[in-house]
């Protein structure tokens, strides 16, 4: 089977066509076809149902699809039944987005957004943008290439590769990571804003940020930061305009 | 605003229409993410400090976002370039504000900009339909560029939009300072709280929820100690 690094590269681009309706769906045929390419000479009627049947719903979280898209083309090219193949493309979507969310969303990106934001307001620039996007963008690499050479291993038994994997324990581990760096982060940009305004301004900001939190926990999903914060700016151009 | 010329703003769109690729379609490599955005458009505005002021304000605000399922979030990525254009150019303590109101905005319609593309991608593979039963590789490969593209498109109108009205209200809007400096530390405040609720939110009622509170502890000694 060839085309690896052609799918691997077609998965930075999986959400391309993203929709309400397939989701992920024909990023994944997208994706799928550089894979599928050899069984179109070994079976072009097998081809065309597998080309189908890569472009129906599918949704997961982007950076682990590769083990859904491997593990599928090493079905298809076993001949697997197709409807075999699309129990597990159902299955495959829950566990793999809510593992990737966990692992990516809410663990890796805050966890590094968090340690970028400390390294600014403490004056390393550049560096800490460059580290960012370098540390981040090299482990999303390795997780793809991880992720479809595991699919396309392990096929229809992906799943209890999946439990094998290191995943699971890489999830345990980095949400107290993104936690930690979170609250460094927050108190060092406060500092990091507010040294210039002097204590009054200081305090104001920092009261708004209270009124903030409590208000927009207490009326949930209606009232936003940015909703509070835009309202917040309204009256207060308001009560400048009438020279409060 | 600094007085940017044709060349500046056609390379502060074509960074925008990366960074709000970059939110979903491709290559979602963090380039979106406002501290990222800005320290890029700061540089190409020629005031790197305004750039990472406003990555840095706007980051807090996109810590509150946790983009997980089918969940709306705002736009940062071109919401940050367009603010950063308003802050360029001047001391950040007066920029920073009239910046936060565009970007807020702007990364509201960004966030429903992605609605509607949604949208008509759906459409788009609707009208497709029948290729894709038939199993034609060539209408997904269509289906994805056209996918793209208009995501592209999305984004350039975005951020283009964004620039022009920077520049109408730097100009239109002379601000005093009382005023320039109260909305600075307005956007402040509410940016911190979207951190704090992003945090909270986050960590939930486990051991996460006491890493952050000795995160915040030692990020507390720093900012003393610094």
């Amino acid at each position: 089977m060839t085309g690896r690094w052609r799918a691997l590269l077609r998965l930075y681009a999986v959400q391309g066509t993203w929709n309400y309706e397939r989701m992920l769906g024909v990023g994944m045929g997208y994706a799928a076809e550089p894979l599928l390419e050899d069984l179109k000479t070994v079976d072009p009627v097998r081809h065309s149902e597998a080309v189908v049947r890569s472009t129906e719903f599918f949704n997961c979280n982007p950076n682990l699809a590769g083990l859904a898209l491997g593990a599928t083309a090493r079905a298809e090219y076993e001949a697997v039944p197709g409807v075999q193949i699309v129990r597990l493309r159902t299955a495959l979507c829950s566990p793999l987005g809510a593992l990737g969310d966990e692992l990516f969303w809410a663990g890796l990106v805050p966890a590094l957004v968090g340690m970028a934001l400390a390294a600014v307001v403490l004056g390393a620039g550049w560096w800490a943008i460059a580290g960012l996007l370098l540390v981040y963008n090299l482990f999303r690499l390795a997780t793809g290439i991880w992720a479809i050479r595991t699919g396309l291993q392990a096929g229809m038994k992906v799943g209890a590769a999946i439990g094998a994997s290191w995943i699971p324990a890489a999830v345990a581990r980095i949400g107290p990571v993104a936690g930690f760096t979170a609250g460094l982060a927050i108190p060092l940009v406060a500092a990091w804003f507010l040294r210039g305004f002097g204590w009054a301004g200081g305090l104001g900001a920092v009261a708004l940020a209270g009124v903030g939190v409590a208000v927009t926990r207490w009326f949930g999903p209606a009232l936003t930061s940015v909703r509070f914060t835009l309202v917040a700016m309204v009256i207060l151009l308001l009560f400048r305009r009438i020279g409060l | 605003m600094s007085d940017l010329q044709p060349y500046g703003a056609l390379l502060l769109v074509l960074w925008g229409t990366l960074t709000a690729l970059d939110l979903v379609s491709v290559p979602q490599g963090l380039l979106c993410r406002p501290v990222v955005a800005g320290a890029v458009a700061g540089w190409l505005a020629g005031d790197v400090q305004a750039g990472l002021r406003v990555g840095v304000l706007f980051e807090c605000f996109a810590l509150d976002v946790l983009p997980i399922g089918a969940v709306r979030y705002p736009d940062y990525g071109p919401a940050t370039v367009a603010a950063t254009a308003v802050a360029a150019g001047a001391p950040w303590e007066f920029g920073l504000g009239l910046g936060a109101i565009l970007g807020l905005v702007l990364a509201a319609i960004g966030g429903r900009s992605l609605q509607f593309v949604r949208r008509w991608n759906a459409r788009a593979i609707q009208h497709r339909a029948a290729a894709l039963a038939a199993g034609e590789s060539g209408a997904i490969r269509r289906l994805q560029y056209g996918g793209l593209l208009r995501d592209a498109v999305r984004g350039a109108v975005l951020t283009a939009v964004g620039l022009g009205v920077a520049w109408a209200i730097t100009r239109a809007l002379p601000l005093d300072r009382r005023t320039a400096v109260g909305l600075s530390l307005v956007a402040i405040g509410g940016a911190l709280s979207a951190a704090v609720n992003g945090a909270i939110r986050s960590a939930g009622r486990g051991p996460r929820l006491r890493w952050l509170i000795g995160g915040a502890g030692v990020g507390l000694l720093l900012a003393v100690l610094t």
